[in-house]
């Protein structure tokens, strides 16, 4: 299923300020159509991103999270994609005890020349949120149903 | 109450260079042991040591900097120590641990579970690896395995890795541990795990003993759970900031928590919390080859980088 | 607050795919929100006067406007805000060109997408804060690290615009690869002939220090205050009392040591003045050969000095200097042929590099000018060039071209000929790359006018025979195996970053590529500057380059020094960290990861905190995602600020239950 067709989904980008939201914006001159669902959060760096924002994100209703900084050794201030690439990689194998699929988080490199690159990064991971659905939604009947569950477990 | 003797003695020597020492002493029955901040000979009379000491001392050590210290750690509790002077919240010079072989401690949700309540304990005595519990007149017997905090089933750290005194013979180490807890529960289907978070953090009352209890909390009264500014946590009464508030803590502790199951243990609503940090510990260990608190001179892996990672590969699209 | 929200058209380039109109309708509904319209033009006269007119009859506290991305136009956005009274930092601006109404055809999900950027933008405002930059003092002098031609030419433009400067130079003289050079391309004029005079006006003028046989070991501080620690190399003689008369290196016993100066072809004497033109002319020991300090025999020197300059128990010593800015010239060093087996791997001795024939061909070389192979000392009839050794080769991890050599083999065909009329060179090349004034004509001539015979091709293996050696390899334009008896065979060595590069880097805080060559700030715009505010970068040490773009960026980098200290003070930016000393726990975690040092530990009614140093600090924010509870901010990028962001997305669904 195409993600520009059927229902938006909510996805949140974290974009470092010096590459991939330069490379969005190369994107956009060069007018690389892509879906709609995506909205992007400038940081100024991928070091920048608290895995804890990607966390808050999804526990309060995203359906994708992605974070995109400086590919390594080309980061602005030199080594902040170096602790994101592991802040970010051990969120990643964290999600699946919470019980959060990991394809709901991705993390990439993509300079500000990479237009093309984030087009298809784009494409890519909205395709994947729209092949996974909506979030599930922690509301009154999720928390009721849950209870019931672990009361019936045990 | 092996070693206590020589624990007692060596402390006493030990007492007129230290401001205190922090050990354990019998609480408001005989099941519950209480910390004991020791001052004074009399004092030190006042120690117990066995498998009641569940309490991990080296929680007080970061809110006593600056004092000279002594601390007696369990295997497990030593890790901590560690972990806080590899962090530098504490100073080597400032404390002296007294170390001990422990053969494991119990857990006193699962006497519970078995007696019904704690609430009128007579008397308690542990015997060999057996533990006679006296309530209300009845003699209840248990094996000191089958109700051995979870953590001390999987020990590898039974004798303190850090001690300045050692008392006793140490314990001969086992295999490593392979985190089939983490895999057993990841078995579950996604929805299940879920649904299995929500309906406990839905039981949570926002106490924060976990964090209290926790020795690498170090922010105490500048936790972001009740900050405004940054403000993670907003005001509203929620399963979301409840659960949110355990990735914090599990984050926070990402590369630093060294298991001592304090956060557990100090929950007075049992909810399975350890469970997240091994889960994150799993990673760092597979990721970084790491272990908290086994090293003093080793770096927290989230705090450094290789430009050319081992385990993390290039994401590519 | 009173936030003031403006939606662009920017013609159709954002009104044809996003309804504008509504866009502003819609956020004039959000909290906070006190003034909404859409404007033709934001960036344009009439479309600036429109948020100053706003900011001042609505007393606004905040603009956002929506319009392109913010790497664009947010400068100029503030400037606006500035001339309306407003602190600069109070403005954020939603990206609804480049990030909406470019990707998307979609109007009404392009409408929601721009409304969503709006209300993220307007949150984040609301967390934001007016900051304020400070001023500081800057000290106008300059370092200039590195004496080759970079080096000299930014030291002598620094020096002559006023400027105090510090030359600090590695080896015991200045000149660098330049001064070992016999002619250069495309003019074939002698190297030292014009480099000395600029090496004199070095030494002569009032302005420049030089510390030669010296080396950076720390530098401290930030752009406007650096200090730094340069260690003065113990030469075993007093430079003071040195006249530079020779007279230690006529009578000095220990006649085989290295000579790095003529690239180890010959030797030199353990006391010597690196080359005749050397500046400082003065000598020094090399405490590797000198019988004196490895044996305590000897003395010859301090016995023959007229001076008395002599003292073997000299010490290194560190001298500190306080600069407001550094420019890096630390040139380039040349590739290990040694590397390449079919080359001989070293073993032959009639194989040498080009520095070496450079120096065979200098009249102030080891032969005086006289072309004698290593081997036996004939002059060689036959010699063959061989190009990209150690360049463009993936193999050998040296992808680059290094950008000089074909000039350079060139120079030296021709050279051979004038010095060798019966001679006959040949060259073996990959591509000739000659992109120069002049250069692609001189090229020309070493074929045309000098006979040079030109082989497209790659050599395969050299081996000796009868006192030559055999050259095979391809020509690929005729499709041939070509094998050629060559009596010297010369190896256009490639350029690689200075040994040592990445150490210099780390003590600058600056970043250097895979292969060791400095990163300049941008690759177009930012030639010479690099992204630690300060430190400016001249010649190869970004990157292999021939003498006149070295020149050329001397000089840039020494323009760029002078417009910075062209101010009595600076401004730093304020968008940098912030510790709110009463949460912070003083753990110093933030200080482990900052990548520039910028965070200190201070002793604060004695207990031990961070300091963020405002004007070292680049404003990255890892700190700030370090601490665990949160108590360094950066500025205009907090946690709330960005959970505000996140809040607009991503909201609890219990609270919408209360809707």
């Amino acid at each position: 299923m195409s993600a520009d067709s059927g229902k938006e989904l909510r996805i949140v980008g974290f974009l470092c300020n010096w590459c991939s939201y330069g490379g969005a914006d190369t994107a956009g001159v060069g007018r690389f159509q892509q879906p709609t669902d995506l909205r992007i959060i400038r940081v100024p760096c991928s070091g920048r991103v608290d895995p804890l924002f990607v966390l808050k994100s999804l526990v309060n209703g995203a359906d994708g999270v992605l974070v995109s900084g400086c590919h390594p050794r080309d980061c602005h201030y030199s080594e902040g994609n170096y602790y994101a690439r592991r802040r970010l990689e051990v969120l990643k194998r964290f999600l699946p005890v919470l019980g959060i699929d990991t394809r709901r988080f991705e993390y990439t490199w993509v300079s500000a020349s990479e237009g093309q690159k984030w087009k298809t990064v784009v494409e890519k991971f909205t395709e994947g949120i729209h092949e996974l659905g909506p979030a599930p939604v922690i509301d009154a009947t999720m928390i009721a149903k849950a209870q019931i569950l672990a009361a019936t477990a045990l | 109450m092996q070693y206590l003797n020589e624990l007692k003695e060596k402390i006493k020597e030990n007492l007129p260079e230290l401001d205190m020492v922090v050990g354990w002493e019998q609480g408001f029955d005989s099941l519950r042991a209480s910390p004991l901040f020791m001052r004074t000979e009399d004092d030190v009379d006042k120690m117990i040591w066995g498998p009641l000491c569940v309490h991990n001392l080296a929680t007080y050590l970061p809110s006593l900097k600056g004092k000279k210290v002594g601390v007696v750690v369990k295997g497990c509790d030593s890790r901590s120590v560690i972990q806080l002077l590899q962090e530098k919240l504490i100073k080597r010079d400032d404390i002296m641990v007294f170390g001990l072989p422990c053969t494991g401690v119990v857990s006193l949700r699962k006497i519970q579970d078995n007696l019904g309540s704690l609430d009128y304990i007579e008397s308690t005595e542990v015997d060999g690896d057996s533990l006679n519990i006296t309530v209300d007149g009845t003699n209840h017997a248990f094996k000191l395995e089958d109700v051995a905090a979870n953590k001390c089933s999987r020990c590898q750290y039974h004798n303190a890795l850090l001690s300045d005194v050692f008392i006793g013979d140490p314990i001969t180490e086992e295999a490593e541990d392979e985190y089939t807890d983490v895999d057993e529960f990841e078995d579950m289907s996604l929805e299940d795990r879920m649904a299995f978070w929500v309906s406990n953090m839905s039981r949570c009352v926002s106490c924060y003993a976990c964090r209290n209890a926790c020795p690498m909390c170090v922010c105490r009264d500048h936790c972001v759970a009740q900050s405004r500014d940054p403000h993670w946590i907003t005001q509203e009464d929620t399963v979301q900031n409840k659960w949110f508030f355990q990735m914090i803590h599990s984050m926070h502790l990402a590369g630093r928590c060294t298991e001592c199951g304090e956060c557990e243990r100090a929950c007075p609503v049992g909810l399975p919390l350890l469970l997240l940090k091994r889960k994150m510990n799993k990673e760092i260990k597979e990721l970084f080859a790491y272990k908290a608190g086994t090293l003093i001179d080793a770096k927290t892996p989230l705090l450094s980088f290789k430009v050319e990672e081992d385990n993390i590969n290039e994401r590519g699209w | 607050m009173k936030i003031g929200v403006f939606v662009c058209h920017c013609g159709s380039n954002i009104a044809g795919t996003v309804d504008v109109v509504k866009v502003a309708e819609e956020a004039r509904k959000l909290p906070d929100v006190a003034f909404a319209s859409d404007t033709m033009y934001a960036c344009s006269e009439p479309g600036q006067d429109g948020i100053i007119n706003a900011i001042k009859d609505l007393d606004l506290d905040g603009v956002v406007v929506a319009s392109c991305t913010p790497r664009m136009h947010e400068p100029t956005f503030r400037k606006t805000l500035e001339r309306a009274g407003l602190n600069r930092y109070m403005f954020e601006m939603a990206n609804i060109r480049e990030h909406v109404s470019w990707v998307g055809k979609d109007k009404e999900a392009n409408t929601k997408k721009a409304l969503d950027l709006v209300a993220m933008a307007v949150a984040k405002l609301t967390q934001g804060k007016a900051l304020i930059s400070k001023k500081f003092d800057i000290n106008k002098r300059v370092l200039v690290i590195g004496g080759g031609v970079a080096g000299i030419q930014a030291a002598l433009d620094c020096a002559d615009g006023g400027l105090d400067v510090i030359l600090v130079e590695k080896t015991t003289s200045i000149g660098g690869k330049m001064s070992k050079l016999d002619k250069t391309f495309p003019t074939v004029d002698c190297s030292s002939c014009i480099l000395g005079p600029k090496m004199v006006d070095v030494a002569q003028h009032p302005n420049i220090t030089l510390y030669a046989a010296s080396e950076v070991e720390k530098i401290d501080g930030y752009v406007g205050n650096y200090q730094v620690a340069i260690t003065k190399k113990a030469t075993y003689v007093d430079w003071d009392a040195c006249t530079g008369c020779g007279l230690c290196m006529e009578k000095c016993p220990s006649k085989k040591s290295t000579d790095y100066f003529n690239e180890e072809v010959g030797t030199t004497t353990a006391i010597n003045i690196l080359f005749p033109q050397a500046i400082p002319k003065k000598a020094s020991i090399d405490a590797d050969f000198c019988i004196k300090l490895i044996k305590d025999k000897c003395g010859i020197c301090a016995k023959v000095c007229p001076t008395n300059a002599i003292q073997y128990d000299q010490q290194d010593e560190i001298v500190t200097e306080p600069v407001g800015a550094i420019i890096v010239a630390t040139g380039y060093d040349l590739f290990d042929y040694t590397k390449y087996g079919e080359y001989g791997g070293g073993r032959y001795p009639d194989v040498i590099t080009s520095m070496q024939y450079e120096r065979l061909l200098s009249a102030s070389g080891p032969t005086g000018g006289h072309v004698k192979r290593p081997s036996d000392g004939k002059e060689p009839k036959t010699i063959v060039f061989i190009q990209c050794v150690g360049s463009r080769d993936k193999s050998i991890g040296r992808p680059y071209c290094s950008g000089f050599c074909c000039m350079y083999t060139a120079k030296q065909a021709i050279l051979t000929k004038d010095h060798m009329p019966d001679s006959q060179s040949y060259v073996f090349y990959m591509d000739i790359r000659a992109p120069g004034k002049l250069y692609d004509e001189f090229i020309r001539r070493a074929m045309e006018e000098y006979g040079t015979q030109y082989v497209r091709g790659r050599v395969s293996m050299l081996y000796p025979k009868n006192g030559s050696l055999v050259v095979r390899g391809a020509d690929t334009l005729l499709g041939k195996q070509v094998e050629i008896e060559a009596d010297l065979v010369v190896l256009a060595v490639g350029a690689e970053s200075a040994v040592g590069a990445s150490k210099l880097a780390e003590k600058l805080r600056i970043s250097y590529d895979n292969y060791g060559f400095y990163m300049e700030s941008h690759p177009k715009l930012r030639p010479v500057e690099t992204n630690t505010a300060g430190v400016f970068l001249a010649g190869s040490c970004q990157g292999p380059k021939d003498i006149p773009q070295s020149v050329g960026q001397g000089s840039a980098a020494a323009a760029k020094v002078l417009v910075l200290f062209s101010k009595d003070q600076l401004e730093s930016d304020p968008q940098v960290s912030v510790v709110d000393i009463k949460r912070c726990v003083g753990c110093g975690k933030c200080i482990e990861t900052c990548p520039f040092g910028a965070i200190e530990e201070i002793d604060f009614r004695g207990m031990t905190k961070s300091n963020v140093i405002e004007t070292i600090c680049q404003g990255c924010g890892i700190c700030t995602s370090t601490c665990p509870q949160g108590a360094i901010q950066l500025q205009n990028f907090t946690d709330n600020q960005i959970l505000a962001e996140v809040n607009v997305l991503c909201q609890q669904t219990l609270e919408k239950s209360f809707e």
